[in-house]
């Protein structure tokens, strides 16, 4: 009897955690499709559309909105505006990141003070760095400009100069974003076997040629994450340049991607377009990752 | 004994989860079922970009609790935004299923709301308006003959000038046309070592286009004419050549001396000598320079050429075409809009009250530039005109600051502007 009933019981026990793991993913899942999922599906759709966001009426118009985006002047600058800011605040950070890391992985008294100083902007609010940036920023009184001053340099108005506040956008970006990417690092930096650093000790390899022949290449797999999470976090930043350069700063001089969909979807009501601008972005950083997967795949194999 | 405990059963928890779901779709519903008109219990959403601050919370605050002791069964729910959120909020909200009973918005806002369906007919006739508010305002309300808003104050952008700093040039008297305005600024601006200390004319302050457009108005040309974009005639052009060469010829201010929004503007600090501003320039001076006020140096000039001008906005009350209650938000929207609101919200503003009976309040009296402004209504331009025109003045901005930074000529930029705003009125049609 009690081998008859054994299976009986393995099944139903089995059965049952099956019950269990669904209802267990179903919030997950309810979220991932009703906030994401839906959300992705209808920006493709209303990208081909005349969706007239007040009156709710949504027109099927083909490619229009895209010859539409790419006819305009002010979307091609944001694009070419999302690239430069990219490009400067991704490799500089990482680079200072790096520094940082190996200067905070040196045992000292007060390391963990540093750390969480160089930590904390990253967990500070976007839009109160963002005004207190704007006071350092300000032309006559600012602490920016004083300094400058001090060395005989007449200091620009940084966010009303259409030559500056670009600049002055990535540098406050770049401040802001060491934090997250020293941690990574350090974290790598410390998982490091030792033994290898002695054997190179014991071969007679100086600090630098260890910190480039041992460290950088371990290095690279954290280099690998934090460059994609850092590049999907460029082309996504909104809230410093909207606080720093209302109305895209001057002369459209800092409008990037983000803030051009927004301008198009809330200020013109154009949501079709807004949509198809999305879809343009959302393709860059599809592309952006696709060559990073396939980097960091070369890294696996030579692992 | 212990007491028997009853298992959480498959059934049970599909039932809590039930119950949950129906609860929160409910709540998510938000408020009591719809009633029919003319029913005296309502909760209203009221959306408005004028009582931002914390003073202008306070007093909506006590007005509200006015209005209340007429309609006991009314409550009213209030979200305070400002005028550069103002359409995000109304987007989301109608988007979402969830539209403001009642809105307040800007002079040039109601044509595209209407088309839209988005706002309800008021059913008021103009000359039962016209014998309550300043007729100026008036006229945004209205919409191929019907009212769809009714005004609570009014804005205007005018010359204002530092009587002090003139004075001490020798000048007695604000410049009486543009020409003579750029020659002042030319002998008032001060340079050291190259550095602009004084600009003689402050157009960089006040946005942009609420800048442009008095000078345009003043220079003789218009914005549309037959619903086509005409801001790209000689006259136009003409008008932004006048701002490129206070900033690039003449340098009389520098591109990013100042910017809209700053702390306390230029003029207020002795660091410019003129300026194209808003009528709360008032407020501002007599909360940061009060001596200012006392000594009176502060004055308003009409900015005059071809003809004399000056930019009128205002903020009118609007009634939701989708309310489930009509009558109570009516009712608001006439509170919001009556005699003992408008000059309160007015004043809170630094702005003029829309209503006739505060026209010779002691406030209008005692502001300089707002009873300035109220004498010279009757030179008052208001931007809009045709229903597109949230869209199109997006794009000014952008063209009039390429002119100014030397990217393109006035010619060519108003005339990408004028292409830009006909492919707008082309898709809207």
């Amino acid at each position: 009897m009690q081998r008859d009933e054994r299976p009986r019981r393995t099944k139903k026990f089995g059965h049952e955690r099956g019950r269990v793991a669904l209802l267990l993913l179903a919030p997950s899942v309810i979220h991932l499709v009703w906030w994401i999922g839906i959300p992705v599906v209808a920006t493709f759709a209303l990208a081909f559309t005349d969706y007239d966001i007040l009156a709710g009426t949504v027109t099927f118009n083909g490619l229009d909105n895209f010859q539409e985006i790419f006819s305009d002047s002010t979307w091609n600058a944001s694009i070419w505006h999302t690239v430069v800011f990219t490009f400067f605040t991704v490799p500089v950070a990482m680079a200072i990141a790096v520094v940082l890391a190996l200067l905070l992985n040196v045992k000292m008294r007060g390391s963990a003070w540093y750390r969480t100083a160089v930590f904390m902007p990253h967990v500070t609010a976007t839009v109160a760095i963002a005004l207190v940036w704007m006071w350092m920023f300000e032309p006559r009184l600012g602490v920016v400009n004083t300094m400058l001053g001090w060395v005989g340099i007449d200091g620009p108005v940084w966010l009303a100069d259409p030559d500056w506040a670009l600049t002055a956008v990535i540098v406050v970006s770049i401040w802001k974003g060491i934090g997250i990417k020293m941690l990574i690092y350090l974290a790598a930096l410390q998982a490091m076997p030792n033994d290898v650093y002695e054997a190179a000790k014991i071969d007679g390899a100086s600090q630098v040629r260890q910190f480039f022949s041992i460290t950088l290449p371990l290095l690279k797999p954290a280099t690998f994450f934090v460059l994609v999470v850092s590049i999907i976090d460029s082309f996504q930043a909104f809230d410093q340049l909207y606080v720093l350069t209302p109305d895209g700063g001057p002369g459209n001089s800092t409008t990037v991607m983000t803030y051009e969909i927004y301008r198009t979807a809330f200020k013109e009501f154009n949501m079709g377009a807004a949509c198809a601008q999305s879809v343009v972005l959302f393709a860059f950083l599809l592309v952006l990752m696709l060559i990073s997967r396939r980097l960091t795949g070369k890294e696996d194999d030579v692992r | 004994m212990r007491p028997r405990t009853s298992p959480l059963s498959r059934r049970r928890l599909l039932g809590l989860g039930a119950a949950a779901a129906a609860g929160a779709a409910l709540s998510a519903c938000g408020g009591p079922a719809p009633r029919k008109e003319g029913g005296g219990d309502a909760s209203l959403r009221l959306l408005t970009p004028i009582f931002d601050r914390a003073d202008g919370q306070k007093l909506l605050t006590s007005l509200l609790a006015d209005f209340k002791k007429d309609h006991p069964g009314v409550t009213v729910q209030v979200d305070y935004t400002e005028y550069g959120k103002l359409n995000e909020k109304l987007a989301t909200s109608i988007v979402g299923g969830q539209p403001y009973d009642v809105m307040l918005m800007g002079v040039g806002w109601i044509p595209p709301f209407v088309e839209k369906g988005v706002l309800a007919d008021l059913g008021t006739s103009q000359s039962e308006l016209d014998r309550l508010y300043n007729p100026r305002v008036v006229q945004p309300g209205i919409y191929e003959g019907r009212t769809y808003a009714r005004p609570i104050l009014l804005d205007t952008r005018i010359g204002i000038y530092r009587k002090d700093i003139l004075a001490e040039a020798g000048i007695d008297a604000p410049p009486k046309d543009l020409t003579e305005l750029k020659e002042m600024g030319k002998e008032l601006t001060v340079r050291e070592g190259g550095k602009l200390t004084r600009a003689g004319v402050d157009i960089l302050s006040n946005d942009l286009r609420q800048t442009y457009l008095p000078l345009m108005w003043a220079h003789g040309a218009d914005l549309f004419a037959d619903g086509k974009p005409v801001f790209d005639s000689a006259e136009a052009v003409d008008a932004l050549q006048w701002m490129v060469d206070v900033i690039r010829t003449e340098k009389i201010e520098d591109y990013g001396f100042t910017q809209k929004g700053a702390v306390v503007a230029p003029l207020v600090q002795g660091r410019a000598a003129m300026m194209v501003g808003h009528n709360d320039m008032w407020r501002q001076v007599s909360e940061s320079a009060p001596e200012l006020i006392a000594e009176d140096k502060i004055a308003g000039f009409m900015l005059n050429q071809q003809r004399p001008a000056l930019f009128q906005g205002g903020t009118l009350a609007t009634l939701s075409a989708k309310t489930r209650y009509p009558e109570q938000a009516k009712a608001l929207v006439e509170f919001l809009s009556g005699e003992k609101v408008s000059p309160q919200a007015a004043e809170q503003r630094g702005n003029i009250p829309a209503v006739l009976s505060a026209a010779d309040s002691d406030y209008v009296r005692n502001n300089k530039l707002v009873s300035f402004a109220v004498d010279n209504l009757d030179h008052a331009f208001s931007e809009g005109g045709v229903p597109t025109w949230l869209e199109i003045r997006e794009e000014f901005k952008p063209a009039l600051e390429s002119a100014l930074l030397g990217k393109s000529s006035p010619a060519d930029a108003l005339r990408g502007l004028a292409e830009k705003a006909e492919a707008i009125i082309a898709k809207g049609a």
